[in-house]
């Protein structure tokens, strides 16, 4: 009796924790998830309980038989009949794998890729209701849980490009970013016409190419949030693609003001490669959460 | 008839290896051709690639990384396409691992860049805190033995006809060719112009060094090789 | 010569008993630093950041699964074969100078390639496929180290007083054919300095590629598990136990099915650790149906040896020796679950890949296979080394403080392995991933944590063990094989 009490209270620890870490994450239609904490029930149960078994027999039970005629190294054997519950078990498996194998499931009755599509399919539908109407908070809050499983390993949890290692967006632009687009020109997000190297940008306030102390001053004023000194500069040889704001222009130049949503899915899709290091273009992501994941970035730097 | 095979070893002994090699049979031979075509896209690896391969074997990589995406929602989710036989045709051996304390890395090339992953390799939890992935630093120092992966790439065209120097079909209708080198100066020179291309992305300014010299530092390569995972 | 008893001569096996403390010590300290090192990452460079290129994790794991493998394990089981074959089949290795001489020569041989096998590992030689991880000149030496045993096997059988073969036997017999069978395909690779005539000599390419490699690699090795930790785990079983105890075996029957029907339905299972890779969906779901069959011939052995021990509670409550043995078969029966219910595909899908399935692989090897050795070696002790066992307090310490580590062990990597599982199917209330990687790899600490300190209890009993042993070859009290029928002497 002790050790049944003892077998169902180990059971139950173990089940309870291994219940508490991981039970609230088995989703409402996720079969698997609900069948393996089955699983590990059953075998806790079953290993434990049958052990108990054995064990009471050992306590109580006498061992006997007729001994067999050989004998080795003093090691005799019994004739006995085979346990029983074992004996049906063994050909209730038996028959059960073979009908599985050629009546229950014969060989192409079941694809595994079919059954992905399935999943896929209940999945993208038990969501599509909830995506068509989300207010613009919901969607920030979506796009911080897109953010952190995507692009946290690269840009932080907090989004601060972890000591420069990528860009931090928590600012639309840092000084030596802004001096490298200019200096080098800038070809990563897909524009017609990308933007041309310093030997292309002309002031249009001077009548000449822009020159050291203007990029300077320039790159400053952007990195600043357009703010200070440079704006001469800037409305003389960057307005006219960037716009006066610094806010972008359709099809010929992004904001480099701010963040928005369309910039975020640019650089998605094509990915950028600057002075900080080089992001890769994301196809890992539906639209839904490339709308969602840009609402996110635009929000931390307003 | 029991009784009978345990008085004589030899019968015994075949009876027993008649029993469990069956089984191998079955399971083993209707498939291995198809398994083994390449998918349209898949490329054999370049010398570079090769010898970044073997660094991720010499450190068993794959020990905390699996090579293998089912076909779950959360690992497409993750991860990207699920994998794929043909995917693996030229995967001697298969790298698909059976833990994973770290990531899947089947498709890493499309998630991570060169630089990132120099980063990461020198200090893992510098760049994602609360990583136990250990620090490679070694790897920034030591030589990669294009030899070695060039001896490869010969022996797999030689024994296995693996196409180098072949068009190969790609998804958009294109092809592509994978070199071999002729000559081991010609393929240590290719790999060298290759290993150009990364270490231009990269910071270390040892490894830059080096790669000036002449010399492949085990982390050049296996960057090669893990941006050619997609 | 009938009626007086042979005079055994357990030279080799003296040689493998040491070898296999040796090696269990290695293996199992290897083991714990990488516990250690999952737990604490900076333990990676406990010999300095100079070391650190051979004492990180990623080159350690596969030192420590083939120490503890084809080191502590297959010395055990050559210790045990070199003892028990010489017994069961009535005829004494003294009888044949032939046997002697190969005997010995396997096992020097067998030393010098675990020499290899330990340098060749550090400086990172390795074929990547799991406990086939040596490269083609060692995998050489271990056939040749493996033929070695079968001459040996036969050897003794063709010169038997005993006529018909003992369990054990049938066990051995069944390990030495499926291990030469299986290590032999899965090892089939190309040497590419000989093809190309530049590079390593040490390198060679795989004969399969990709789909077919994992296919063979895993057919190789769940066998290798099979005819590794279990067959000649179960020979040692039903030798042991039995007399030790003094009991005869429960049932012939029993022995019988349970023999033919693990023969023949293990080879199927290898499947079940390819669930959901890119093997064809019927070899898949062949692997799982059969490893839930493979449940009743595995606890068929269990079953017999318990039942063996039925009436028999006074034996294993005051004999440690026995004790080892009821727990081995008891955790041998819950492994033998564990597995195919973790083969069942929908659990597998959560559990391939995780911390659960090394939790199983330790209640299995640390629970089963380490503590039916452990208690071979002890049994045979006062019989080789003709001096009673050295401390009988000790080992039951060593039995409790390990009992208690095996179960800290399988129950953290079990709520590890699930909780993780877990973790990286869900997904929010957006249909997003719910976690980013690394948030699955944190939870764990705590987890990783108990698992070091449980396997830090084990060694401590390994420790135990090689003292006890230790003390027992060179200080214990002298004591004649004569005089030992049954249960075995130990001091107090
Ligand atoms: C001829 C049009 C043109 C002019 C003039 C121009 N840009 Fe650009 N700029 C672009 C385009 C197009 C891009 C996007 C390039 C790409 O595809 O990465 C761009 C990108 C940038 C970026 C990089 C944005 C990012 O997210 O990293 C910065 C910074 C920038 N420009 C600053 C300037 C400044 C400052 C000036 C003036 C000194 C300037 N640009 C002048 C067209 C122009
Ligand atoms: C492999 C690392 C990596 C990943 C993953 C990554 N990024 Fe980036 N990202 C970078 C780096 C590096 C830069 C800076 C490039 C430069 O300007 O030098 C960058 C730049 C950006 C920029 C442009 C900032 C600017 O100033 O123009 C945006 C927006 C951005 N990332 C958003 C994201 C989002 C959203 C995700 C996830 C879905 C993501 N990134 C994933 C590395 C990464
Ligand atoms: C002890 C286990 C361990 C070993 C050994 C290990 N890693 Fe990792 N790896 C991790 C963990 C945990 C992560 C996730 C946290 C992180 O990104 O650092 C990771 C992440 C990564 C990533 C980023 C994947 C992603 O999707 O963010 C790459 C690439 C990687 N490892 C490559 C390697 C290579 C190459 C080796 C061998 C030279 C290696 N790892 C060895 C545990 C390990
Ligand atoms: C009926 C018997 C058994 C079955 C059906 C079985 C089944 C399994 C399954 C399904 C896996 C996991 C595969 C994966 O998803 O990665 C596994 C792994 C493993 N099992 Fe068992 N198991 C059995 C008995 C045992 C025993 C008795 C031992 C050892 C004593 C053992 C040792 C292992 C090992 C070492 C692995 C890890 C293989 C790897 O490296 O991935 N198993 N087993
Ligand atoms: C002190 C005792 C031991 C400790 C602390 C220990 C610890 C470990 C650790 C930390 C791992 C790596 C798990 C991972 O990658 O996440 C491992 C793997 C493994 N160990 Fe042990 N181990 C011990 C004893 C043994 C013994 C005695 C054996 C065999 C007889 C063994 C066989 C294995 C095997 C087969 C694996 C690979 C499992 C897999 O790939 O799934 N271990 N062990
Ligand atoms: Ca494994
Ligand atoms: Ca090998
Ligand atoms: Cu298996």
């Amino acid at each position: 009796m002790k050790l049944w009490i003892g077998g169902a209270i180990f059971v139950a620890i173990l089940m309870g924790i291994t219940w508490m870490m991981a039970g609230g994450d088995i989703g409402a239609n996720d079969t698997m998830g609900s069948l393996a904490m089955l699983g590990a029930l059953a075998t806790a149960v079953i290993a434990i309980f049958v052990s108990i078994k054995y064990v009471r027999q050992i306590q109580e039970e006498k061992a006997g038989g007729e001994l067999a005629d050989e004998n080795w190294d003093g090691i005799g054997e019994y004739k006995n009949e085979l346990p029983m519950g074992w004996a049906v078990l063994f050909l209730a498996t038996t028959v059960w794998a073979v009908w599985y194998y050629l009546v229950g499931y014969p060989l192409n009755a079941y694809s595994q890729i079919g059954e992905y599509n399935e999943e896929v399919a209940i999945h993208d539908a038990s969501f599509a209701d909830k995506h068509a109407n989300l207010d613009a908070q919901t969607l920030v809050k979506m796009g911080e849980s897109v953010f952190i499983v995507q692009c946290s390993q690269c840009h932080g949890l907090a989004a601060d490009g972890i000591d420069g290692k990528a860009a931090n967006l928590n600012k639309r632009i840092e000084e030596k970013s802004v001096r490298h687009a200019i200096v080098n020109g800038a070809n990563n997000l897909g524009y017609a016409a990308p933007m041309p190297d310093r030997n292309g940008l002309f002031n249009m306030n001077t009548g000449a190419l822009i020159t050291d102390a203007e990029i300077a001053t320039v790159s400053k004023y952007v990195a600043n949030g357009m703010k200070g000194a440079g704006e001469d500069v800037f409305q003389g040889t960057c307005a006219a693609c960037h716009g006066s704001d610094g806010k972008g222009m359709e099809f010929v130049a992004p904001s480099i003001a701010d963040f928005n949503p369309e910039l975020v899915a640019t650089v998605l899709k094509h990915g950028k490669k600057g002075v900080i290091g080089a992001m890769p273009a994301f196809d890992l992501l539906n639209e839904q959460q490339i709308k969602a994941v840009g609402a996110y970035v635009t929000s931390l730097s307003k | 008839m029991f009784h009978w095979l345990e008085k004589h070893p030899f019968f015994f002994a075949v009876a027993v290896f008649v029993t469990i090699a069956f089984a191998g049979l079955v399971e083993i031979l209707p498939n291995f051709a198809e398994a083994s075509r390449p998918t349209i896209g898949t490329k054999p690896y370049s010398t570079l690639e090769l010898a970044g391969r073997h660094v991720y074997i010499k450190n068993s990589c794959n020990a905390c990384h699996s090579q293998l995406i089912r076909p779950f929602k959360s690992e497409t989710d993750r991860y990207g396409a699920y994998s794929l036989s043909g995917e693996y045709a030229y995967d001697r051996p298969f790298l698909w691992g059976s833990k994973r304390t770290g990531p899947d890395l089947m498709r890493i090339g499309n998630v991570r860049t060169t630089d990132w992953h120099e980063n990461h390799m020198w200090d893992p939890a510098g760049v994602v805190p609360g990583s136990i992935m250990p620090a490679y630093r070694w790897m920034f120092a030591n030589e990669a033995d294009v030899d070695t992966a060039y001896a490869e790439q010969v022996t797999v065209n030689k024994v296995f006809n693996v196409p180098y120097n072949k068009p190969i079909p790609m998804k958009d209708g294109s092809t592509e060719t994978v070199p071999m080198a002729a000559s081991l100066d010609a393929a240590k020179a290719e790999a060298l112009a290759d290993a150009k291309v990364i270490v231009a992305d990269m910071k270390n300014q040892d490894v830059k060094d080096m790669v000036a010299s002449g010399k492949i530092p085990e982390i050049v390569a296996l960057i090669a090789y893990l941006n050619s995972l997609k | 010569m009938e009626n007086r008893p042979l005079e055994y001569d357990y030279t080799v096996a003296k040689w493998f008993m040491i070898a296999t403390i040796v090696l269990g010590v290695v293996g199992m300290l290897v083991g714990v630093i990488l516990a250690w090192q999952l737990a604490f990452p900076g333990v990676n460079l406990m010999l300095g950041e100079g070391l650190a290129e051979y004492t990180n994790f990623s080159r350690l794991r596969p030192l420590h699964t083939d120490a503890v493998t084809y080191g502590f394990t297959v010395s055990g089981i050559m210790a045990t074969w070199y003892y028990v074959g010489q017994r069961v089949l009535k005829v004494s290795m003294a009888e044949s100078p032939f046997l002697m001489f190969i005997g010995k020569l396997q096992f020097i041989l067998y030393i010098v390639v675990v020499a290899a096998v330990v340098v060749s590992l550090l400086l990172g030689f390795t074929q990547s496929k799991e406990y086939a991880e040596f490269e083609w000149p060692i995998d050489i030496g271990v056939v040749v180290v493996w033929v070695l045993w079968g001459v040996s096997i036969f050897g003794l059988s063709g010169i038997r007083r005993e006529k018909s073969l003992y369990i054990s036997i049938w066990y051995y017999i069944a390990a030495f054919l499926a291990v030469a069978m299986l290590y032999l395909f899965n090892n089939m690779s190309v040497p590419t300095y000989f093809v190309a005539g530049v590079g390593s000599v040490m390198h060679s390419v795989s004969m399969y590629s990709g789909t077919n490699d994992a296919l063979v690699q895993w057919w190789f090795g769940h066998n290798a598990v099979a005819f590794v930790f279990t067959t000649p785990i179960v020979a040692m079983i039903y030798y042991f136990l039995p007399k030790e105890s003094g009991q005869a075996v429960y049932s012939y029957k029993l022995s019988l099915l349970s023999f033919w029907g693990l023969m023949f339905v293990y080879l199927w299972a290898g499947g079940h650790h390819l669930v959901y890779s890119t093997v064809p969906d019927w070899m898949q779901t062949m692997g799982s149906v059969f490893s839930v069959v493979l449940i009743l011939p595995s606890w068929g052995s269990a079953i017999n040896m318990l039942l063996t021990m039925k009436g028999e509670w006074n034996q294993v409550a005051s004999n440690p020796l026995i004790k080892f043995m009821v727990l081995a078969s008891t955790f041998y029966m819950f492994s033998t679950l564990e597995g195919p219910i973790q083969a069942i595909k929908s659990v597998n899908a959560l559990a391939h890949f995780t911390d659960w399935i090394v939790g199983h692989v330790h209640d299995g090897v640390l629970g089963w296979v380490a503590f039916m050795i452990f208690a071979a070696l002890f049994h045979m002790a006062p019989r080789v080394f003709k001096r009673e066992i050295y401390s009988k307090s000790l080992m039951n310490t060593q039995f409790w403080i390990q009992t208690l580590g095996v179960v800290l062990y399988f129950t953290s990597m079990w709520i590890a392995g699930i909780t993780q599982g877990m973790m990286w199917r869900a997904h929010d209330e957006f249909g997003n991933l719910a976690y980013s990687f690394i948030d699955t790899v944190t939870v764990l600490h705590p987890y990783y944590t108990i698992r070091a300190v449980g396997g830090t209890l084990y060694l401590i009993g390994v420790f135990m063990f090689a003292y006890n042993m230790f003390m027992t070859m060179t200080a214990a009290k002298r004591v004649e094989e004569s005089q030992m029928q049954n249960t075995s002497p130990m001091g107090a």
